[in-house]
């Protein structure tokens, strides 16, 4: 199915199940234990054996000796592979930075440098303790992003936006503001942590249960790092413990549990320990960013600059911080720039709505500044500023709401009655404070495809290698194929996450909703058309599906009738036009929150929250909800706690576990409202929806850092807005 | 590797006397995550079945805790309320899974300047009971935690019981936790107050911080300051000069001039708390 004009009214119009508040289809397995995670894969291949990772002590150098004698004489261990044993590997991805073994180069701690199998967990884990190895560590390497930033801060870098003349429009601005603002490096912090299974045949055909977002980048990923023919890589990974970036990419599991498995002629399975997740896999760098904005006297900005700093490994792309001031805002003239601070950290890759969750966390607090500086209304400011084309491409949005995102969630909220003047509103101990924050994120869509095959009794099985990460993948492509098919949701089996369905868009930068079941629907559109034929038309046209029946004329045929003896099989993909590029087509939504700070100790408490999202139609208010108000969660903490913390001596990740990697408890999170404008956008495809999984957290830290200003008079630029940060504005200290 | 689980405090104090190095282990939540990726050397004896260690009795007026007495036990327990701030310890100590292994001894031998336990005993007075064959000795908590993880047990030693002596008549008592998020995290400084009032004016209080110094300290000068005051007009009391024997440092959790400021307000929030619910 091609998709090259935008939508026209369609089945999705006269919805009977898409956009209704239909349970997660996983949920009951996941509560009860029956969704078997990439590690639980027992039943898959017989006998397996267990690995263990060791990783690097050191953040870069070389590795010089690796003694492994103590630990192949140790209980029970089958096999010991080192990154001695071989050459690099192949970085698997032009999306990679590190490679994930072999060689003797180290570039960040944690790097993977061996792999120990044995038979059990225990034995696996005690002996890799005993390999001893001999670094030659790189002395003087830099691991610290401020004082990186303080000495390339000056030297010019060709900007990559530039529109009109910023500087000489800032500098005759009526109002202007010239402030940095610091995120810190942040963790995933998934539930589950990267695991695998892995086997081999006798011809060299590997499979691989792991737990990946991105099946098709991870087949190709391993063909490319074991230098195979990629048809001879199997991955599956139906049920994912949480995905958020971190697993968007093979990481180090998968290469260890194939090496492991080979060299022990025996399945293995291998789990990433919980401080290996953190240091070997990957991780939202942090940021320096500089944002400077000029407005006339009534607040229409003239100039906006952003410029970008953040740390990489050399050779990646960092942490862009930048990419939604280019659209957000009318701004007449624009100076978009970024840095990057090479340095030898984990590897930073992308993590929940990569650029936008960071850039607006700086674009959304100067925003607050500017308004204050201006004596306006925040949420008059934005409007103020509100536009229907991006100023740095002159693209036209194709379908934006953000001002009824702004206005109505006012209302709802009771902005009116909001605290208008930093740390003056106090119940008993307590400081109150109101913020709001505009959030943005594109919203793309990408080829997807899938298989339906109506089966004997009626029932349909589809099937794709979309993931479903938590997402509610399983829930609404069986909605979707419900819908197209006029059958009951009961009758719908969705099998997912298989490298040998039909390739999908996969799970990441919240285009998989939309795509995944835009190929459902193609997939669906075949089927209809093969039905049709099967009652003796040319086309679908004409015929209605519902009730489980397909009517022609006066004729109605159950769908039970159609294929009595076998299956019919059809499978399509949808295509992406390119008109879809001319238009921007992307989210947006306002946080509104109230926040209490403890005027003796500045503690936050978060006591209300409210989030109204443009984000198209919204194809299931239940995961839809789920989705947002779990980046809501994440909002607060990385407006409050959420920090890596990095020793910059030795390049080491040191709060390396979920005790000391804090992210919110739900004592830390209040009623939540969350509010769908539930529009269409029929630029974005075939089902005018669009995706909403990383538009929940974006702008939500800002929200929350805006209100503890409101309440405390304190303007904390450095993230996460940590306890202390506000001792020297706290009224009773 | 041996794993032992002695019945008696005999059989643990000759298992414990036995050559080879063999490690104590209750609840397991300090000892397991802190070996991190090496492997357990030597053996372990199991002191959760130990019959001497088991249950809470009153005792003389005061009560014996026996040493393989977990949080849980404490909060399931029904203790007077100058227990109060115990049981709010008990209740902060990691999750509720961890409150029903780890136990109190264990808190008190990891001797972590963040455990919980330790100020709220304080402000009991505590004594803790160590075992050993050549017989059994008393130490207040004070004595016995020494330093970062350092404690006064001697080699062939377990902690058998604590004792919690009489307490005045009346006594009440509080703890409070400060940290990043509202639950399951680290003690950026914490408080306990154990208080008690005689003809409508406070008669005595026993004030400990931990987290502030390497090892939980009372606060004397606190304390008597809070002597002969009227409880209904209690205000901000804690000044920087109750503050002296502590010595905050600067961590990942929060900078040392923080943990000052906050320790001060803390303090009078414990104090309000164990006065007034
Ligand atoms: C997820 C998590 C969260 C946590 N949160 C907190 C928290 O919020 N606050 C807090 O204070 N602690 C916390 N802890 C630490 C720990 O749970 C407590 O310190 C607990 O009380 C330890 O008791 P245990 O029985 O598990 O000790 P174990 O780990 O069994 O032993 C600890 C130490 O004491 C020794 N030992 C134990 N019993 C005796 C005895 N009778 N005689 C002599 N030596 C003995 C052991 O040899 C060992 O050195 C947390 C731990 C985890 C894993």
């Amino acid at each position: 199915m091609d998709f090259n004009t935008a939508a026209e009214t369609n089945i999705f119009d006269r919805p009977k199940i898409l956009g209704k508040a239909v349970p997660r289809r996983d949920g009951p397995l996941k509560t009860t234990g029956r969704a078997p995670y990439a590690y639980e894969r027992h039943d898959v291949a017989e006998g397996q054996l267990v690995g263990y990772p060791l990783g690097s002590a050191i953040a870069k150098g070389r590795i010089l000796s690796m003694d492994t004698e103590a630990a192949r004489a140790a209980p029970g261990v089958r096999a010991i592979v080192t990154t001695l044993d071989m050459e690099a590997m192949p970085v698997p991805s032009e999306m990679h930075t590190a490679h994930l073994f072999g060689g003797d180069k180290v570039e960040h701690y944690h790097q993977a440098i061996a792999v120990v199998v044995a038979e059990t967990f225990e034995q696996a884990r005690a002996a890799t303790a005993l390999i001893k190895v001999e670094y030659d560590a790189d002395e003087g390497a830099e691991f610290d992003l401020l004082a990186a930033y303080e000495k390339m801060k000056d030297t010019p870098v060709d900007p990559e936006v530039s529109k009109g003349d910023f500087e000489t429009a800032f500098a005759n601005a009526a109002h202007r503001i010239d402030r940095t603002y610091v995120t810190t490096p942040q963790n995933h912090a998934q539930m589950e942590p990267q695991a695998t299974v892995a086997a081999w045949d006798e011809n060299g055909n590997v499979t691989l249960w792991t737990s990946n977002q991105m099946i098709q980048w991870a087949k190709k990923a391993v063909a490319k790092t074991f230098e195979m023919d990629v048809e001879k890589v199997r991955v599956d990974s139906p049920y994912v413990g949480g995905g958020f970036g971190n697993k968007l990419f093979i990481r180090s599991d998968v290469v260890l549990a194939a090496l492991g498995a080979k060299a022990a002629g025996q399945p293995v399975k291998l789990a990433m320990p919980r401080p290996f997740v953190m240091n070997n896999t990957t991780h939202r760098a942090g940021t320096v960013q500089r944002i400077r904005i000029g407005t006339d006297a009534q607040g229409k900005i003239v100039a906006l600059a952003h410029e970008g700093t953040s740390n990489t490994l050399p050779g990646g792309s960092g942490e862009d911080a930048t990419n939604q001031s280019q659209h957000f805002y009318a701004a007449d003239t624009l100076l978009i720039a970024t840095r990057l601070a090479e340095m030898h950290l984990p590897e930073a890759n992308a993590m929940r709505a990569p650029g936008e969750a960071s850039g607006l966390m700086g674009l959304e607090m100067a925003m607050d500044e500017m308004a204050e500086e201006l004596g306006m209304d925040p949420v008059q400011f934005r409007l103020v500023n509100d536009t229907d084309t991006s100023p740095a491409t002159g693209k036209k949005f194709s379908d934006r709401n953000f001002a009824r995102c702004l206005t109505e969630g006012a209302e709802r909220f009771g902005w009116e009655n909001r605290n208008t003047t930093p740390g003056s509103r106090r119940e008993g101990d307590w400081l109150i404070g109101h913020g709001v924050a505009g959030a943005f994120r594109p919203s793309p869509a990408t080829t997807s495809g899938a298989r339906v095959r109506l089966q004997a009794d009626g029932r349909i099985i589809v099937e794709t290698d979309m993931t479903d990460i938590g997402t509610g993948s399983y829930t609404i492509i069986a909605q979707t194929v419900a819908e197209a098919m006029g059958m009951d949701i009961e009758d719908v089996e969705v099998r997912l996450g298989d490298s040998a369905f039909p390739v999908s868009s996969g799970s990441g930068g919240q285009f998989g909703a939309v795509s995944s079941t835009a190929g459902a629907y193609a997939a669906c559109t075949a089927l209809r058309r093969e039905v049709a034929r099967r009652i003796g038309h040319n086309d679908a046209d004409g015929l209605s599906f519902a009730r489980g029946n397909v009517t022609a004329g006066a004729k109605e045929t159950p769908l039970v009738d159609i294929a009595p003896e076998g299956e019919i099989v059809a499978e399509d993909k949808v295509k992406f036009g390119s008109f879809r590029k001319d238009r921007m087509v992307a989210t947006f939504a306002a946080h509104f929150v109230e926040v209490g700070v403890n005027a003796w100790t500045g503690e936050v408490r978060v006591r209300r929250m409210l989030g109204v999202c443009d984000a198209g139609r919204i194809m299931n208010p239940t995961t839809a909800l789920s989705q947002v108000i779990g980046g809501m969660v994440m909002g607060v903490g990385a407006a409050l706690s959420e920090e890596i913390a990095v020793d910059t001596a030795k390049g080491v990740f040191i709060n390396h576990d979920l005790a000391n990697y804090e992210v919110p408890v739900h004592a830390d999170i209040p009623e939540q409202e969350v509010v769908f404008l539930d529009t269409l956008d029929p630029v974005s495809g075939p089902l005018k929806s669009k995706g909403v999984g990383e538009l929940g957290l974006c702008g939500v830290a800002g929200a929350v850092a805006n209100a503890v200003y409101n309440a405390t008079g304190v303007r904390a630029r450095e993230y996460p807005i940590t306890l202390d940060k506000l001792l020297d504005g706290l009224p009773e200290v | 590797m041996s794993y032992l689980a002695p019945e008696t405090l005999e059989q643990a104090l000759s298992a414990l006397a036995d050559p080879g190095p063999m490690r104590l282990v209750a609840g397991g939540t300090d000892v397991f995550p802190a070996l991190g990726d090496r492997p357990l050397r030597g053996g372990l004896i199991d002191l959760t079945r130990v019959a001497e260690m088991k249950g809470i009795a009153a005792r003389d007026g005061g009560w014996r805790i026996g040493g393989a007495v977990t949080w849980r036990e404490i909060l399931k327990t029904d203790l007077p309320p100058c227990f109060d701030g115990l049981k709010a310890a008990a209740r902060e100590v990691g999750s509720v899974q961890i409150q029903a292994a780890g136990t109190l001894a264990g808190n008190l031998c990891n001797a972590s300047p963040a455990a919980d336990g330790i100020p709220a005993l304080l402000a009991l007075d505590a004594e803790v009971e160590l075992a050993s064959r050549d017989g059994t000795r008393r130490l207040p908590l004070a004595d016995f935690v020494t330093g970062v993880r350092q404690t006064a047990l001697r080699p062939g030693e377990i902690l058998s019981a604590l004792h919690i002596p009489v307490q005045p008549e009346g006594a009440r008592s509080s703890f409070l936790k400060l940290g990043s998020r509202r639950y399951l995290v680290i003690s950026i400084v914490m408080v306990s107050a154990v208080l008690w009032c005689r003809d409508g004016r406070i008669a005595g209080a026993r004030i400990a911080v931990g987290a502030a110094s390497p090892v939980a300290r009372r606060l004397p000068a606190l304390e008597a300051a809070l002597t002969g005051l009227a409880p209904e007009a209690l205000g901000a009391v804690t000044t920087p000069d109750h503050l002296a024997p502590l010595q905050p440092i600067g961590d990942v959790r929060g900078s040392a001039d923080y943990r000052r400021a906050a320790v001060a307000e803390l303090c009078d929030r414990a104090l309000r708390k164990a006065l007034h619910g």
